[in-house]
């Protein structure tokens, strides 16, 4: 009796697998979940009312995952998604590897900030177009305009964290946690104090006096941080600073932020600036954060995810996207338009941070790189190492890696 | 131990089980506005069923229909195969320890981190035509949940009297009639424990699923559950919903079975 | 024992194929590889010995993800194997509404791995986290659960406890059904103790399960890795990064496969030192 429910089961189960494997779709989506996620949502429904014969399949992944599962398939030369959605720093060993396919130059609007269709090339600036910006992140700054003024500078940002932590309000408040998400807090620092990861050539340079200047500031933000910044990611940043729990956050992306003015969610509305980061010895480089869309060199549906593409990157698409849910933009025009001004404030300052901003390094090995910084930096965060051996210790194995 | 010591021992676990879960139901009803705080409330203010009704449409049926078929097939096709040879090692000698290697190869692939079984299991997937279809995620699953089950039902099978089995066999009982009618129901506690376990393992994988499967509408529930605690943001209200969703149709399975598994009790207490 | 024939290469047969069908060719790619610098993006092979190794074994990262993963794996499954008996043994005496309390208390293995971890991320919170809540309002201090490196591992322990005592529970529950109630009541007849019969009765019997629970438990929190994925990402300082962590990165961050395949080998190595035993007792015939 017991295996005869077993086999009726398994049959059940081939029976429904088997109805469930429909006819292959016009057009296969794979993106990012969340924010993202909801506006390729959004965006296939509108092409699909002007689509209704298509059959649009849309895959939403975690970040980590949609990595993972683009890479093995790519590479195992598996044609199962036509338009693919890659964070800025894949973006060297998608198009390095001709996972992409080239995209028809006419689709380039000048009306996309130019900094941002730079690295949709492979070289950078010069080769073939292999994908869209879709998504405008850059990382900015976050301050408490009804407590301090605008910090200028590093040190500025450090004096005045000092005097106003208290024991309800930390002075700063950044992402502390091991590997990546501490990296990307620390970079625009990196580079305002002149420091480097790799030089001209593509070559580790990281140990460097800037550097351990650098990382020295960055360790010293810890006593006005709150405890427990060494496992803060993301979530918390954002938390701290909507609850009025810090005055200032040294890294948020816009794409975090929409909420920063609703009253429901946050605590501090119209009280928080968002600026480009402060300099130091350089002038302010903000880091870009662009998401890209671009055509899987295996396609079967080329051209739909082509035009597809077409409509969920132009103007008036982007539009509804900034308007409904906060997704950042890439054009100029979405910048300057009058109601999406009118509800983001800081989009001035954010279309500024974009057209001066620098990618990361456009390197294979990015990811293994930042991993390892990472991980040194909170080594140094926690004060198991000095700033002079997190630099040195860091580059060694950096350079071990390329 | 004494009376009064059990039940606090008891209430100490109870507390220590259920505050967590109790946490978690009363999330799944709370408005987004109620999740950070500072007191020690448990429940929600003022209850909404908007988590939920979010996550019905965003498709959570489907992806629980898919998983429950993965997760019944996986378990069938184990349980069988586990038994037969759990029952051939336990009852059988086999010559050259050739049982015990037999057990230890199986334990080693347990023990093999799915990261490096990953990328190979995807081209046995795709040789065999498997990939993106839920049968060849049951088949993928048999990696880790087959081990399981031959080493949980070892045991089990064990402690079962070889007489009775002897008896039948002069009653002219062949192999599968005392498998059937004396083996089956006396393991059934280790079956039914067992049958909970590879449910669990098979209901919650998660690197398999997205490597294997590519069409969205065949996902299971574990890629679905992600989506709510992403990079940027942790959607607790859907969060804890889904997981109490997800974690409902295992618990029923169990709830029915346990008489199975308190069943000798039941026998001991008359 | 029954004679032997074909009857017994027939049961096992299926269980065998299938498991060599999907794991030989795994099992010899990871152990090839192992030797390789392979990368996943490119073709290029070189064979580099034991150097994979080498790197390993002399660095502090990997050292310290080892001793993590083996003071994880020890203490995880001891304390839930505990846990696991004591509840067995209450469970094991009929009580109102036992049929109730059971499922409450192997619920939180039911939960998915994701839900489980968010919610003790959300209770182990230093400042809107509910346990220093109740630390508050009972008069003790805050306490920093993942933020300190000292403490990071333990809250960790304590999460996969809360999730999977459970397992160890419904082993030992079922495992307690196989002693015949004779023997107890002969034992009470003679004028035992209740401490003797659990030392000289109970425990004797119980034996092969609480190897059985103490190797699948071993095994499983040996592979740690969600867990430590959203509650610590491997910090504070390297405090709770475990060698399945250190193969995921290497494998699937940055698709280093011989790397991440020697990380592999070794885990496995140590995973067999640490389970043999056990193993052992569970594979021994009864006498």
């Amino acid at each position: 009796m017991f295996t005869k429910t077993k086999m009726a089961t398994a049959l059940l189960g081939l029976a429904v697998s088997v109805a469930g494997v429909a006819q292959a779709a016009d057009l296969v989506i794979a993106g990012r979940d969340d924010l993202m996620g909801r506006a390729l949502e959004q965006s296939v429904a509108a092409y699909q009312a002007e689509h209704p014969d298509m059959d649009i399949e849309l895959l939403k992944l975690p970040y980590g995952s949609l990595y993972e599962k683009l890479v093995i398939g790519m590479r195992e030369g598996d044609s199962s998604f036509d338009l693919v959605m890659i964070d800025d720093t894949w973006a060297t060993e998608f198009m390095s590897q001709g996972w992409l396919a080239e995209l028809n130059e006419d689709r380039v609007s000048q009306d996309f900030i130019p900094a941002l269709t730079d690295i949709s090339r492979y070289p950078v600036g010069q080769g073939p177009l292999y994908s869209l910006p879709v998504v405008g992140n850059v990382a900015m700054f976050a301050y408490r305009s009804d407590l301090m003024d605008e910090p200028e500078t590093w040190s500025d940002v450090i004096a005045q964290g000092k005097q106003l932590h208290t024991a309800d309000r930390s002075g700063v408040v950044f992402r502390g946690t091991q590997g990546n998400p501490i990296v990307t807090g620390f970079l625009p620092m990196l580079w305002a104090y002149g420091g480097n990861i790799v030089d001209g050539d593509g070559a580790v340079n990281f140990d460097s006096p800037e550097t351990v200047a650098a990382i020295r500031d960055f360790v010293s933000l810890r006593e006005i941080a709150p405890r427990g910044i060494e496992v803060y990611n993301s979530g918390e940043v954002r938390d701290a600073i909507q609850q009025n729990k810090a005055a200032m956050a040294i890294e948020v992306w816009p794409s975090w932020v929409p909420t920063m003015d609703d009253p429901e969610l946050s605590q501090v509305v119209n009280q928080v600036e968002i600026i480009p980061p402060p300099g130091e010895v350089n002038a302010s480089t903000p880091m870009l954060g662009v998401w890209q869309m671009g055509v899987s060199a295996n396609a079967e549906n080329a051209a739909a995810a082509e035009d597809f593409l077409a409509y969920f990157t132009s103007a008036n698409n982007q539009r509804d996207l900034t308007l409904s849910l906060g997704l950042p933009p890439t054009r100029s025009s979405v910048y300057s338009d009058a109601e999406v001004v009118d509800t983001y404030r800081w989009y001035p300052n954010q279309l500024n941070a974009l057209r001066q901003g620098a990618p990361r390094p456009r390197i294979n090995a990015w990811q293994e790189l930042e991993s390892i910084m990472g991980d040194y930096l909170q080594l140094a965060l926690l004060g198991r190492i000095t700033p002079e051996q997190a630099a040195q210790q860091a580059h060694q194995r950096m350079a071990a890696a390329l | 131990m004494t009376h009064s010591l059990r039940y606090a021992v008891m209430i100490v676990l109870l507390l220590f089980f259920t505050l967590p879960t109790l946490w978690m139901l009363g999330t799944a009803f709370k408005p987004a506005g109620e999740y950070v705080g500072t007191g020690l409330s448990l429940l929600p203010n003022a209850p909404t069923l908007e988590h939920f009704i979010s996550l019905w449409q965003q498709g959570v049926g489907q992806r629980l229909v898919n998983t429950l078929v993965v997760a019944l097939g996986t378990t069938a096709l184990s349980l069988t195969l586990a038994f037969l040879a759990a029952y051939a090692l336990v009852r059988f000698r086999f010559p050259a320890q050739l049982d015990r290697m037999f057990l230890l190869l199986v334990l080693v692939v347990k023990m093999l981190p799915p990261i490096v079984v990953a990328i190979p299991m995807y081209r046995i997937l795709r040789s065999l035509n498997g990939l993106d279809s839920l049968p060849g995620l049951m088949l993928s699953y048999q990696v880790y949940t087959l081990p399981f089950c031959i080493w949980m039902l070892l045991g089990f099978v064990r402690q079962i009297p070889v007489d009775l089995e002897e008896a039948a066999t002069l009653e002219g009982a062949g192999l599968f009639r005392r498998l059937t009618r004396v083996v089956l129901p006396l393991a059934a506690p280790g079956l039914v424990a067992t049958l909970i376990f590879a449910m669990l393992l098979a209901w919650n994988e998660f690197l398999f699923a997205l490597l294997f499967i590519q069409t969205p509408s065949n996902f299971t529930l574990p890629l679905f559950i992600a989506t709510f605690a992403t990079e940027n943001q942790t959607y607790w209200g859907e969060l804890m919903a889904i997981g109490v969703i997800s974690s409902l149709p295992v618990l029923i399975l169990a709830g029915y079975l346990q008489r199975h598994l308190l069943r000798g009790f039941a026998m001991q207490s008359h | 024992m029954f004679r032997s024939g074909w009857q017994p290469a027939l049961l096992l047969a299926p269980a065998l194929l299938l498991l060599a069908l999907l794991t030989l060719y795994p099992i010899a790619y990871s152990f090839v590889l192992a030797f390789t610098d392979a990368e996943y993006q490119s073709d290029a092979l070189t064979f580099v010995g034991w150097a994979n190794f080498n790197t390993l074994l002399n660095d502090w990262f990997f050292q310290q993800a080892t001793w993590n993963t083996v003071r994880f794996t020890v203490s995880a499954s001891v304390v839930q194997v505990g846990l696991g008996l004591l509840l067995a043994l209450l469970f094991a005496r009929p009580f109102p509404r036992r049929q109730w309390l059971l499922p409450l208390f192997i619920y939180p293995m039911m939960l998915s791995t994701l839900v489980c971890a968010s919610i003790w991320k959300a209770w182990m919170h230093f400042d809107f986290g509910w346990l220093n809540n109740l630390f508050d309002a009972v008069g003790l201090s805050r306490q920093p659960w993942l933020s300190d490196p000292a403490l990071a591992l333990w809250s960790i322990v304590l999460v996969d406890t809360w999730q999977w005592t459970p397992m160890a529970f419904l082993i030992l529950l079922a495992g307690l059904q196989g002693i015949p109630q004779d023997i107890e009541e002969a034992a009470t007849l003679e004028g035992a103790t209740p401490w003797q019969q659990f030392w000289h009765i109970r425990l004797p019997l119980l034996r092969p399960y609480l190897f059985l629970a103490l190797l699948l438990r071993s095994i499983d929190t040996f592979k740690l890795f969600d867990k430590v994925y959203v509650l610590t990402g491997g910090g504070p300082a390297f405090a709770t990064e475990t060698l399945s962590l250190m193969a995921y990165k290497q494998g699937f961050k940055f698709f280093n496969l011989g790397a991440a395949s020697a990380i592999a080998v070794i885990m496995l190595v140590i995973a067999l030192v640490l389970s043999l035993a056990y193993a052992w007792q569970v594979m021994r015939r009864p006498t």
